[in-house]
């Protein structure tokens, strides 16, 4: 007998049945108590702290208390085009928190919604808001004080796509409205702000939060994000970066929507349980410290450190989100200033 | 003597394009997977326990496992009978039929998925039919397990295939005339000299299953505790800026890559040096 070729053997057995012990292990009845009840969400990329530190576990205990089951979150956070996508290509989501009303109307087009359902909810199914401001780098170097600076020659820009975050769409009407909305020839004042941005986009990333990180990470000079990516860490000290707030911004509103098609009837009061909560004031409290502002504007006097916009204005200002992106995100962005960059 | 002089003068000519293969794969391979594992223990062990603390990081692993054991078990057999009669039978379309199960290595892994998709999906060929009777492969934990099948069907049928192709058909049919069936052929005849070819198979599917991204990504719906696998994770957490949590997953995950490397390493030199 080759007791060498048996010990290595005998190793190598020990570890494939350790593996598959460790892998099965929740699955071995009687090692854990199976949660009796769960809920899909999906959430566009930014919302994925906030839900899984605060809202679900909030949630989670207030369930437990009323009825005495224990509940599992199944949870799937990227941009919000990409959870539009997912959604219409059929996903299991009961619920879904997107970055914009436009996604939303993507699912109706879809037939996902059966109609603009959400609008129904409280607010109109707007969940929370976030005004879009710059951030730049510790002492702001460059001098950035608004967007018009961003299109000013040597400054890079981390933009998220457009294409798959509802962040970048946001950021494009932003940056428009910015420049347009007191000027006297409005289309002609935003595209030029956004020509000489774009020409200054050194990075794309498909979520608001892949953006961020790569900003992080080194990438140019200024990020146009949500504020509440910059509240957050500054709240935690972690910020390493400076808010700029520009003269005039957008309020983004982020829209809730129910799948019914994918609500199993008993899981309705389940479902109609949490969407409440959700806009229930501990739940509007949860968002606000995570930096969201609340639609229950007294809400928001706890978090401190929520700066002033001088000139807020909203999606409402340019007709619905269905004109602005056939207007400024299509019309001017897509249409004129991609197309000019690329020549 | 005149082997000896042979070695040392290969020893010595050796040494320029032995330190420039080095100077290459240093930062080509492995400065990158050193990396992983600097920042990895740049949170210390207290990051590391943190990490695997969350629920959602366990799952991903065990789910990653899980996979990767049901589809080495699966496409072991499957493989190996594909082997077999691609290897045994002569039948018209057999060229086009060794080409078509091979594919899975040229086609991007990416595309496979989106092909499972437009199959499986709810709006797909098939899944708009499956899908008012409730029945969803997609976005659920068997379409990762489809997807795993496809892309690792070639590697058990690559490493099978050639020992089949090789084996002399005298033996199989030595066994007929003593009366054996023709599952005791198999059985006693074949399998035995597969042995080696069906380990380093198996060992090379579990592998590639553990670490599948592609495919993976577009038809998991990327579910926590649900469909994400450890890779999705690992992006997942990446792409939010986790980068310490992402790390401590992906070096668990390369460090069993490399015992998995290791344990294939041996086993085919210990081969080869009985074949010696």
């Amino acid at each position: 007998m080759n007791w060498r070729l048996l010990f290595e053997r005998l190793s190598f057995l020990t570890i494939v049945a350790g593996l598959a012990l460790y892998a099965l292990w929740p699955w071995i009845p009687g090692t854990r108590a199976i949660p009796t009840r769960t809920l899909v969400v999906y959430g566009f990329s930014i919302l994925g702290e906030v839900m899984s530190e605060g809202i679900f576990p909030a949630f989670q205990s207030e369930w437990e208390m009323r009825r005495g089951e224990s509940l599992q979150f199944i949870s799937s956070f990227a941009g919000s085009g990409t959870v539009t996508n997912q959604m219409i290509l059929g996903v299991p989501a009961e619920v879904g928190v997107l970055s914009l009303e436009l996604d939303a109307l993507r699912l109706v087009k879809a037939g996902v919604l059966r109609g603009p359902t959400w609008r129904q909810l409280p607010y109109a199914g707007v969940l929370n808001r976030t005004p879009f401001i710059i951030l730049v780098r510790p002492g702001n170097p460059k001098g950035i004080h608004g967007f018009s600076d961003l299109a000013r020659p040597g400054i890079g820009v981390v933009h998220p796509d457009p294409l798959t975050s509802g962040g970048a769409n946001w950021a494009i009407v932003a940056e428009y409205g910015a420049a347009s909305r007191h000027s006297p020839d409005p289309a002609q004042a935003g595209y030029q702000l956004l020509l000489g941005i774009w020409r200054n986009v050194v990075a794309q990333a498909a979520s608001a939060r892949a953006a961020r990180t790569q900003f992080e990470n080194g990438f140019g000079d200024a990020l146009i994000t949500y504020e509440q990516e910059a509240i957050r860490d500054l709240a935690r000290g972690r910020l390493r970066a400076e808010i700029v707030y520009p003269r005039s911004t957008i309020f983004s509103e982020h829209t809730l929507v129910v799948v019914d098609k994918n609500i199993a009837i008993e899981q309705r009061e389940l479902v109609e349980a949490f969407v409440a909560f959700l806009w229930s004031d501990p739940a509007q409290s949860i968002f606000v410290k995570f930096g969201y502002r609340s639609m229950n504007e007294t809400l928001n006097e706890s978090n401190l450190l929520f700066g002033h916009i001088q000139d807020p204005f909203l999606i409402r200002d340019f007709g619905d989100w269905p004109q602005a992106k056939r207007e400024i995100v299509d019309a001017i962005w897509k249409n004129r200033v991609l197309q000019e960059i690329g020549q | 003597m005149k082997t000896r002089r042979r070695r040392t003068s290969r020893k010595t000519t050796g040494l320029l394009p032995i330190s420039f293969l080095l100077l290459v794969l240093l930062p080509l391979l492995l400065m990158p997977l050193g990396a992983i594992y600097i920042f990895a223990a740049r949170g210390g062990l207290g990051h590391f326990i943190r990490t695997f603390s969350q629920s959602d990081a366990q799952f991903a692993l065990r789910f990653s496992l899980l996979i990767a054991f049901a589809t080495s078990l699966v496409n072991g057999v499957l493989g190996t009978f594909a082997a077999y009669v691609l290897a045994k039978y002569r039948f018209p379309g057999r060229e086009a039929l060794s080409v078509v199960v091979n594919l899975p290595v040229a086609i991007p892994t990416v595309v496979v998925g989106t092909s499972l998709l437009l199959l499986w999906g709810p709006l797909g060929l098939l899944g708009q039919f499956l899908d008012p009777m409730g029945v969803q492969p997609m976005f659920a934990p068997f379409g990762v397990f489809l997807a795993h099948l496809f892309v690792t069907f070639p590697y058990m049928l690559g490493a099978v295939k050639p020992v089949l192709d090789e084996l002399e058909a005298t033996y199989e049919e030595a066994a007929y005339t003593i009366g054996a069936s023709r599952w005791q052929a198999f059985r006693f005849v074949i399998l035995p000299t597969l042995r080696g070819g069906l380990f380093s198979g198996t060992l090379l599917t579990f592998a590639h299953s553990l670490g599948e991204f592609g495919a993976t990504v577009m038809v998991s719906g990327n579910l926590r505790l649900r469909t994400q696998t450890a890779p999705l994770y690992i992006f997942a957490q990446f792409e939010a800026g986790n980068i310490e949590t992402a790390n401590a997953v992906a070096a668990v995950l390369a460090t069993l890559s490399f015992a998995l490397f290791f344990v294939l390493l041996r086993f085919t030199q210990r081969r080869s040096q009985r074949v010696a």
